[in-house]
This record gives structure tokens, C-alpha cells and sequence, in this order.
């Protein structure tokens, strides 16, 4: 360190002037804002969330979804696949047996415990058939409780993916127990 | 209105003056903390507290504070000092509040024919006894630690009661320059002695104490703002990411930490004000107005005259607290060794320099 | 001994060792589908080509028997693009099923692809399509897609079984395996064909869609459904709980023990042992006064067995164990009855259902561990009274405290009337056991022990031979294996220290009981060892 440096208190100052010099130019501008109405002078960068969204990613990971076949029935087949690859060991998937021959197989339960899940995404990558995507755009699913965030087979069917500029087209599922 | 009557109305105005000016600026200082971070740091701020849809730019913040803390539950660990547990963040609080007992803001006043001088307690020797009361404050940062049975809450205290003691030395060394330059210990005679004009050709400059006393001013501040705990010396605590001696409290009991920690900075930016700031003194003005050095006048009755006074202690002490805030929210965290070493190999025996080289420089001026 | 080269290492192999096997005495593994030592050389899958001598061709090397001065190469460039070329043979109609079977994670065709593949598949034709998921019996479904006609279970049905109910069909890329008309693969063995299927073509019903393979894990376990006490593999699955409805143990797999049961065991074996995670399992020590029954912990229950046990005179207490347990448990049962000088002592306790018996495994005596009891001495007492002439006792009321050790004496071939009445008598009955029965429900006292899988012990085979089985999974509810509970009751009852492990108790049973001399749980192995013949 140089000995100004080691001083400190000049680096003090240096520092305090940046800060201030923040300050005030920060500050001029909200007040030509506020007070004079400038509404093209802004002090800061924040975006007012709920009501004001920037638009998401296109490769976004949001909430899981499952494909389904033409029928409506899920595209899965319960290979386990996502479920051995999950590292938090968030997906719980049961196996049955399936009328058809051709498909053999399909996920009486397909569980995600959402309050587990790291959203990493390799249940979407380890997934041969494709069944499972996270393109819902849909972030705001928060719970009461431990239970209200294990998403069932169902409501994980019933979701659409994202529109193009990233904002969901299913309503957010809410469970039971969740009062919005 | 009998002579008592109106003497005990007098003492509870004063008291009550200082009381609600310190609550109110520790209150108004939340706010002020999240706005001016914000405003230094390109954002908006809190500003989501509302009643009736009305936001004014936050200032609920504090309200909404204080009913959360309020109706949080009171957590008590099961092998805590209940006792010594509940008294502690009452303690900080209280040395932080009577702290500012002593300081004056004002100029003395003629009310029915008595001399009141605006300070709550008159006390000459009062630099002692703010000194004193912030002192005291170790003890409720201390019990904190030790009645939480918690050994991080232990350690955080022990962390905090070294650095307020390392603080208060540096203090108590600096401000013995400025008693020496105004020859008292009564904060109304400094603030009376930094009225006065300097000599020679810079009579034109008032006698404040940050121009006697540059070395001792700075040093003060500094101790100062380790004395209340606050970054860039709040290791003993760390708000989220360090373990420290409340961290077994929650709720008011929490909030009256948080809020000793504010009073602290009312407190030490009130006492930079009187000792550094010149106090309640307006450049120029005297006991019966304003008399530029060049020589223009302007006469003001004497309660205008104490009301400017008033007023600019009040701005001052603003001020003040806006400096500190801009230092907590510019300057990184110091470790801990880092504190002890600035502390007691810095700050301690720079001001102990300044108190002799001040006491040569007094006595080449008087036998001068 | 011939002696031959395989990639640069001498061997000497006896005359008629083909080069599959020889190779696999060097560590050498020689990729093949069709070959299985159990069964005869079909040579039908081609994948074991090796290169021999200056040959021109590569060889099949299941097929070839060892010959003096041979020299094999088994990883040249020929070899592994003969490999690879056969491999794309194999996969040409094979459907892209590995998400939907059953065989993933143990399937030869996924192995050796990820080794020998052509990953760049050349087949744009429409792949042959066949029957799926068929039921050729009651344990094994077909799915003709998935098999590469290696021919080992039809093989099997003629050679081992020779019941001869499969064959192929068809021709060409049509061929397929199917039953003989009117047939069905429901002998006594026939889920050993799931075993031996390289692919996915045949697969457990019983398993099926159970647990993902790759969560089991394995324990050797010998099986306890017969006096054979073939070798098995205890697959068991903790790591996802929710498969499976919750059951630990998944399947029973075969365990190679050329003395025993070689590479086989029977269906009825391998299908017997649900009682394991069945929900008659009994869970905690249980005590019961008029018909209220209390459930109690260990620390309580065992003194007061004991003091049962040592109110009544030793005559007035009937003992009948059982040759269900292991050896470790009978020889402390011994020596506590011997300790008490309980004369009226058995094992024996004739089934109501004669047992089937026939040459490959299946033995009539249906218990693993009866000759185990026949050595260390489990019989009545010199005047004692065997099993039957303790309950006959029993409803003469000279019998007044009995303690059974697993037997459901209401399926025995006494009359379960008078077995009922005898049961009624008691004045004090105590039952050990792990599943609830029909003696459990009258018990005064029930002791839930821990079954076969959830503890480690020895069973003596018909033959005498001494086998060892391993812990898989932990013990359902407060259960303890049976020296345990034995070890408790016999501490309470002035006996001496609690041994700490079955191996401790094998090494007394070894120094005391004639039979077991010199054996011990580092000599026994994997593969067992024999008693002294007396």
C-alpha cells in the first residue's frame, strides 16, 4: 500500500466524495422529478416489482410443467430418470402399468416438492421422452406450508408454457391451504 | 402560579425538549438511514408502508417498524438470566437517552424573570458527565451477552464492551483539548468561548472548536462512531452476518437495541455540534444580532435571537447525523484486531499528542 | 493341461474349458449373450468373436475349447469391429425402450453398446414390431421386441427344467420366442429365465415397474424356504422409500454356489419373502391380561418372561423351537432350557401340508435350518415330552407355561381343535415370533423377532452344510433378532452376559457342539462349509 493508502483518512475522503457526489446528483434529480415534474429525470435504477416487470428470459428456468400426449395423458413414462438425477431428491414419481402396450408405462404419481427443489434444471436435461419442461414462466408460488409446496401430478399437467415475451399463460396454482 | 410551580414547569420543559428532540431524530433516523443508502446507491428506498394509500416517501417505514417489533413474540432461551436478560436493552437505551441530558441548545433564556439556560440538566462539569452516561452503556451491551447463555452472544459482547472501552479512551483524550483551548468543563462556556472570533487576521473566522481543535475533531468523530457500534465498526454485531450479543433477542427487546444504536449517533452528532460545531452559536450573531466583520448590522430582539440559536443547533446536529450516515454507508466493515489496533495505537496516542501539543502552544500564547 | 496365450498371458486350462471361460480365469471378460456356463453352446449370438492363431476369420470363442500352444487375441481391431458390427445386428429392430424397461441399469445390450456401439446409427427402415408385455406365466412377461434371440431360456426349459415350454418362431428378422400352443412357462423354476436374460425381453411380473434397479442395493442371504438353503442375493431398496409401496426388500436373485444350487433358485424361493415387509409384522413387545393387550418396551417385558419362566417348575414349561431360526439362536436357546432344566423340548412340528420335493432344488422340509437343530440338540429331554406330547400335556393342564418359537401350530398336522384347546389351557404362553400367526393372537406374551433378512446368522443345510447369511436392512419397529431376545431373557435369568454379536455365539456353538467343530464365520465364506461328519 502506498502511503496515502495507509493513512486511510485521505481514502476517506475519496470515498465520501463519490458517495456524496451520488447523493446529490441523486437527489437533484428526484427532486426535478417530484417537484418539477421532470418525469424523464430519474434518481434510480429499481424496478417497482409486482407492478412493474422486466420481461424474463427465454431460457429462464420457472416452475416444472408436464407434457402431455394428444390425449391429455402425460408424455411420461416414469423411467425415473429426472427422479435418480435430482439432487435434491425432490421429484417422488410412482410407476403403473399402462393399458396400451406401446406406452407400458406411465406416472401414477408425479410429485415435486417444490420446497426442495434447487431448480437446477437436470430433470429437464435427463428426460428421454421430454415430458418435463420448466418453461412456465410462473416464479410466485410460495406457501404456508411444507405441504403447499408439493405439486402433484395434476396441477403440473394442467400448466401451459410461457408466452413468447416470458410472461406465464396458466394462472399461478394455488394450493389449498394458501390463501392469495 | 406560584414560583415552585413555574420552576418544575420549566425543568419538565427542558427535559421534555431534549427527550422528544433525541426520540424523535432516533426514530427519524430509520428513515433517514434507508432513504439516504438509497439515494447514495441509485435506488428508491423503503416506500411500501402505507396508510390509507398515503406512502410520503416512506416516513411510515419507522411506524411499521415499531407495531412489527411490538407484536413479535418476546423470546426468552430457557437458560437465559431472565432478570438480566429483560434489563439489558432498557439499560442501552437509557445511558443513550440521559446522555443528552447535558448538552445545551440553546442560549440562556429570560422567562418571568429567571435565566434559564436550554439544556436540560445544568451541570458544570458536564463533558464528564456525558462522558460518563456513554460509558455506561458497555454494561447493557455486556448483561446482553452474558444473561443470553449463548456463547456467540457472549463473545459479541465481549467484542462490543472492547471496542466501546477503546473508544471512550480516544474520546475522553480528544475532548480534553477542546476543555484546555476553552478552559471549562461546562459545555455552555466552550460553546460561549466558540462565539468568540480568532485572532489576528482571521477575526473574521469564529472560534469553533473544529478550527482550534482539527486533529481532536477528527478523532473524536471517529471514536464517536465506534462508540456507537456502527459501520465501520460494527463487529460486534454485524446486523445479518455475524453473530453478536443480540442474537438471542427479538421483538421491542431487539428494537430497543437497534434503537440505543441510533441514539448513540443523536448523541455523538449533538456532542460534535456543541464542542466542534460551535453549538448553538450562528456565525455573527450576538447577544442583540447580527454584526458582520465588515462592519454591517442588524439588530434581533433576544427570543429571536435564542430561537436562531435553537434552530441552528438543531440543523447542525442534522447535519451531523447526515455526515455519519454518509460514513456508515461509504466505508467497509474494519476486523476486529484492525479496531483495536486503530483504536489503541492510533487514535489513543494521537490524542494524547494533540493534548500536550495544545497545552505547549496554550502556554507560548499566554506568556506571549 | 492344454496351454495357451490370451493377449500375451499363459494359461493352463483342463481339456474342455472353452475360451469364454478360460479367459474369465484371467480376468479377461469376452463379451456374449447366448453363452451361459449352466447351459449348452448354442453359439448363436456371434458377439464373442476372438481372433485365434494366424485364422484369417475371427472365432466364437464360446464354442472353441482350449487346445496346447493356442494363442488368443480378444481386443484387436478385427475383434472389436466384428464387435461392433454384431452389436449393430443386435440393435437393428431393438426398440428404444431403456425409459419403459424393466432391464435398464442391468441390461448386457446397454453395456456392452456403451463399450462396442456404433453410435451413429445406419438403420433408416421401420423397425420390426412384435408383441409386448405377454404373460407367458404366472412371474414372467415377454416383450418380444426387446429379445435378441440369444435362446438361453428356451435352453433353460429343455436342459434344466426340461419342461420344454418355449421355443422361436418364425423366420428371419420375424423370428421371435414365444410358448408352444397350450402351453405355460409356469414350472417350478421358471423365473430363473428373468435371471438369465441378457436384454429386456424377459422380465418379473412380480418386479415389475417395482424400483429403478440402480436404487438397489445388495446383501448375500442364503434362502430360508427350503432344507437346500440355496444362495441368494437380498436386493433392497432404502434410498426411495415412496417405490415400491414401501416395502425394503424388492426381489431375491440366485447367488452362484457351485455345491448348492448353482446358478438356479426355485420360484417358490424367490417369491417367499413378502412376509417380510408384510403388515402382519409384529412391531413392538406386546403383553396381554383378560383380552386387553398392552404394547410395552423390551426393558419391560423381559423380566417378566423371566419370572414366568422360572415361577413354574421345569416340568410345568414346554419349549418349542423352531427350525426356522438360525443356529446362533437354537444354541442359546439350548443352553438356556439347559440352564433352567426344562426336560420338554422340541423343534419338530409336522406341517399339515405334505411339502413337493423333486430332483433340481426343492426339498420336502420346508425349513432351512432343521439339521442345524438336529445337531445342536434341540429334541426333548431324556423323559421329556416331544412337541406333541407337550400340548396333549398342555390340555391335561400338566403343561401350564409354553413358549413358542415361531410355529403357527394351528397349521400343523395335529388337529387344530385339540391344538386350540391346549392353547386355551395354558396359564402362560409366550410367542416369539416375527409375522402374527395363529398362536400370536392368544399369546400372553409376544416377543417380535427380527426376520432372516434383518439380522446375520447361519443355517445348516440338509446336507449339513453350514452356510452364513448378511444383514440387508434394519429391523421393523422394536424387533430383535431371536439370540437376542433369548440372550435378554437368559440374562434375566441368571444365565450370563449377553453375547454381543452372533459371531460371538457361533464361536461358543463352534467350540461346543461336536459338529460345528473348526468352523467359524471367517472360514465359512461366501460359500459355506460343512459339518464334521459324525
Amino acid at each position: 500500500m502506498r502511503l496515502r493508502q495507509r493513512f486511510y483518512l485521505v481514502e476517506v475522503l475519496v470515498g465520501l466524495r463519490v458517495t456524496a457526489a451520488h447523493f446529490f446528483v441523486n437527489l437533484g434529480r428526484h427532486t426535478a422529478h417530484y417537484v418539477f415534474g421532470r418525469k424523464d429525470a430519474r434518481g434510480a435504477v429499481t424496478v417497482q416489482y409486482p407492478e412493474e416487470r422486466r420481461p424474463y428470459s427465454l431460457r429462464l428456468r420457472s416452475l416444472h410443467r408436464l407434457v402431455r400426449r394428444e390425449d391429455g395423458s402425460p408424455r411420461c413414462v416414469a423411467c425415473m430418470m429426472c427422479e435418480t438425477v435430482c439432487p435434491a431428491h425432490c421429484i417422488y414419481i410412482v410407476a403403473a402399468e399402462h393399458p396400451n402396450p406401446e406406452i407400458e408405462k406411465y406416472p401414477a404419481r408425479f410429485d415435486i416438492d417444490l420446497g426442495k427443489c434447487v431448480f437446477c434444471g437436470y430433470c429437464v436435461e435427463a428426460c428421454p421422452e421430454d415430458a418435463i419442461r420448466m418453461d412456465t414462466g410462473i416464479l410466485e408460488f410460495s406457501s404456508y406450508s411444507r405441504r403447499g409446496m408439493i405439486y402433484t401430478k395434476e396441477t403440473l399437467l394442467a400448466l401451459e408454457p410461457a408466452g413468447p415475451d416470458g410472461t406465464p399463460r396458466s394462472p399461478i396454482p394455488i394450493p389449498a391451504d394458501r390463501t392469495p | 402560579m406560584t414560583p415552585m410551580l413555574t420552576d418544575l414547569g420549566i425543568a419538565f420543559g427542558r427535559v421534555a425538549f431534549v427527550m422528544l428532540f433525541v426520540l424523535n431524530m432516533g426514530g427519524l433516523l430509520t428513515w433517514v438511514e434507508r432513504k439516504q443508502s438509497a439515494v447514495m446507491q441509485d435506488r428508491i428506498g423503503a416506500n411500501r408502508a402505507s396508510i390509507f394509500g398515503l406512502r410520503l416517501f416512506g416516513l411510515f417505514h419507522p411506524l411499521a417498524d415499531a407495531l412489527k417489533m411490538l407484536t413479535k413474540e418476546d423470546f426468552l432461551p430457557a437458560r437465559a438470566d431472565r432478570i438480566l436478560f429483560t434489563l439489558a436493552p432498557f439499560v442501552s437505551v437509557l445511558f443513550a437517552l440521559v446522555a443528552f441530558a447535558a448538552i445545551p441548545f440553546g442560549d440562556v433564556l429570560q422567562v418571568g424573570g429567571r435565566e434559564v439556560p436550554l439544556q436540560a440538566v445544568t451541570l458544570n462539569a458536564g463533558i464528564l458527565y456525558v462522558f460518563a452516561m456513554l460509558s455506561l452503556g458497555v454494561y447493557g451491551v455486556m448483561m446482553a451477552g452474558w444473561a443470553s447463555a449463548n456463547n456467540y452472544a457472549l463473545l459479541g459482547g465481549q467484542r462490543a464492551a472492547a471496542l466501546m472501552i477503546s473508544a471512550e479512551v480516544a474520546i475522553g483524550a480528544s475532548i480534553m483539548g477542546v476543555a484546555m483551548v476553552y478552559g471549562s468543563l461546562d459545555m455552555m462556556e466552550i460553546i460561549r468561548g466558540q462565539g468568540r472570533p480568532l485572532f489576528g487576521w482571521l477575526t473574521w473566522i469564529p472560534a469553533w472548536g473544529i478550527v482550534t481543535q482539527p486533529l481532536a475533531f477528527v478523532l473524536f468523530l471517529t471514536a464517536g462512531i465506534a462508540a456507537t457500534k456502527r459501520i465501520p465498526f460494527d463487529f460486534p454485531e454485524g446486523e445479518s452476518e455475524i453473530i453478536g450479543y443480540f442474537v438471542e433477542y427479538s421483538g421491542m427487546k431487539f428494537g430497543m437495541f437497534m434503537m440505543a444504536d441510533f441514539v448513540e449517533t443523536v448523541v455523538i452528532a449533538g456532542l460534535t455540534t456543541a464542542l466542534f460545531l460551535g453549538g448553538w452559536q450562528v456565525p455573527y450573531l450576538a447577544a442583540d444580532g447580527f454584526r458582520f466583520p465588515w462592519g454591517a448590522a442588524l439588530t434581533l430582539a433576544r427570543p429571536t435571537v435564542v430561537a436562531l440559536g435553537v434552530l441552528a443547533f438543531c440543523l447542525k446536529v442534522a447535519m451531523a447525523c447526515w455526515f455519519l450516515m454518509l460514513i456508515r454507508w461509504t466505508l467497509p466493515r474494519f476486523r476486529y484486531d484492525q479496531a483495536m489496533r486503530l483504536g489503541w495505537l492510533g487514535l489513543f496516542p494521537l490524542s494524547i499528542l494533540n493534548v500536550v501539543v495544545t497545552g505547549v502552544v496554550l502556554l507560548a500564547w499566554r506568556s506571549a | 493341461m492344454p496351454k495357451l496365450t490370451i493377449d500375451g498371458k499363459e494359461i493352463e486350462a483342463p481339456a474342455g474349458t472353452n475360451l469364454i471361460e478360460a479367459a474369465r480365469r484371467l480376468g479377461i471378460e469376452i463379451p456374449h449373450y447366448c453363452y451361459h456356463p449352466g447351459l449348452s453352446i448354442a453359439g448363436q449370438c456371434r458377439l464373442c468373436m476372438v481372433e485365434i492363431g494366424n485364422n484369417p476369420r475371427p472365432q466364437i470363442a464360446c464354442n472353441i475349447q482350449v487346445a496346447e500352444g493356442m494363442v488368443v487375441r480378444t481386443e484387436t481391431a478385427k475383434v472389436l469391429a466384428t464387435r461392433q458390427s454384431i452389436m449393430e445386428f443386435h440393435l437393428i429392430n431393438h426398440p428404444l425402450d431403456c425409459p419403459v424397461c424393466d432391464q435398464a441399469g442391468e441390461c448386457w445390450l446397454q453395456i456392452y453398446y456403451m463399450k462396442h456401439g456404433l453410435y451413429e446409427p445406419r438403420m433408416m427402415d421401420e423397425k420390426v414390431h412384435k408383441p409386448k408385455a405377454v404373460p407367458l406365466g404366472p412371474h414372467v412377461i415377454l416383450d418380444a421386441e426387446r429379445c435378441i434371440l440369444c435362446s438361453r431360456c428356451v435352453r433353460f426349459c429343455d436342459e434344466i427344467t426340461g419342461t420344454g415350454e418355449l421355443g422361436i418362431f418364425q423366420r428371419g428378422d420375424h423370428s421371435e420366442i414365444g410358448l408352444f400352443p397350450g402351453r405355460e412357462l409356469s414350472n417350478p423354476y421358471s423365473a430363473n429365465v428373468i435371471d438369465i436374460c441378457p436384454v429386456g425381453a424377459l422380465t418379473d411380473r412380480d418386479f415389475r415397474f417395482a424400483v429403478r434397479v440402480w436404487y438397489l442395493e445388495t446383501a448375500k442371504s442364503i434362502c430360508p424356504g427350503c432344507s437346500r438353503g440355496c444362495n441368494i442375493e437380498v436386493h433392497y431398496n432404502l434410498r426411495r422409500p415412496h417405490h415400491n409401496q414401501g416395502r425394503r426388500v424388492a426381489r431375491l436373485k440366485p447367488r452362484y454356489n457351485r455345491e448348492v444350487n448353482r446358478w438356479w433358485i426355485c420360484d417358490a424361493g424367490r417369491y417367499g419373502y413378502k412376509f417380510v415387509d408384510d403388515p402382519s409384522r409384529l412391531l413392538l413387545p406386546a403383553r396381554r391380561a383378560d383380552t386387553q393387550a398392552d404394547e410395552v418396551v423390551w426393558e419391560e417385558i423381559i423380566p417378566l418372561v423371566a419370572a414366568r419362566l422360572s415361577a413354574y417348575r421345569p416340568e410345568e414349561i414346554g419349549v418349542l423351537a423352531s427350525p426356522q431360526m438360525a443356529n446362533e439362536d437354537l444354541f442359546l436357546l439350548r443352553r438356556l432350557v439347559d440352564h433352567l432344566g426344562i426336560p420338554n423340548v422340541d423343534f419338530r412340528v409336522p406341517s399339515r401340508a405334505s411339502g413337493d420335493e423333486d430332483r433340481i432344488l426343492i426339498k420336502a422340509d420346508k425349513n432351512p435350518n432343521t439339521r442345524g437343530a438336529e445337531l445342536i440338540g434341540l429334541g426333548p429331554r431324556p423323559g421329556g415330552l416331544d412337541a406333541r406330547g407337550v400340548l396333549r400335556a398342555a390340555r391335561e393342564r400338566r403343561i401350564k407355561c409354553l413358549w413358542v418359537l415361531h410355529h403357527d401350530l394351528l397349521l400343523s398336522a395335529w388337529p387344530e381343535e385339540e391344538t386350540r384347546e391346549a392353547l386355551r389351557a395354558l396359564d402362560c404362553l409366550i410367542f416369539q415370533g416375527s409375522n402374527a400367526n395363529g398362536v400370536s393372537p392368544s399369546a400372553h406374551y409376544v416377543l417380535p423377532s427380527a426376520t432372516w433378512v434383518e439380522r446375520e446368522g447361519t443355517f445348516a443345510n440338509f446336507e449339513g452344510r453350514v452356510q452364513r447369511f448378511w444383514k440387508a436392512v434394519e429391523p421393523v419397529g422394536a424387533a430383535l433378532p431371536d439370540w437376542e431376545i433369548i440372550g435378554r431373557i437368559g440374562e434375566a435369568l441368571g444365565m450370563g452376559p449377553l453375547p454381543a454379536t452372533a459371531e460371538a455365539i457361533f464361536k461358543a456353538l463352534a467350540a461346543e457342539v461336536i459338529a460345528f467343530r473348526g468352523l467359524s464365520y471367517r472360514e465359512l465364506r461366501d460359500a459355506g462349509k460343512p459339518v464334521a461328519s459324525s
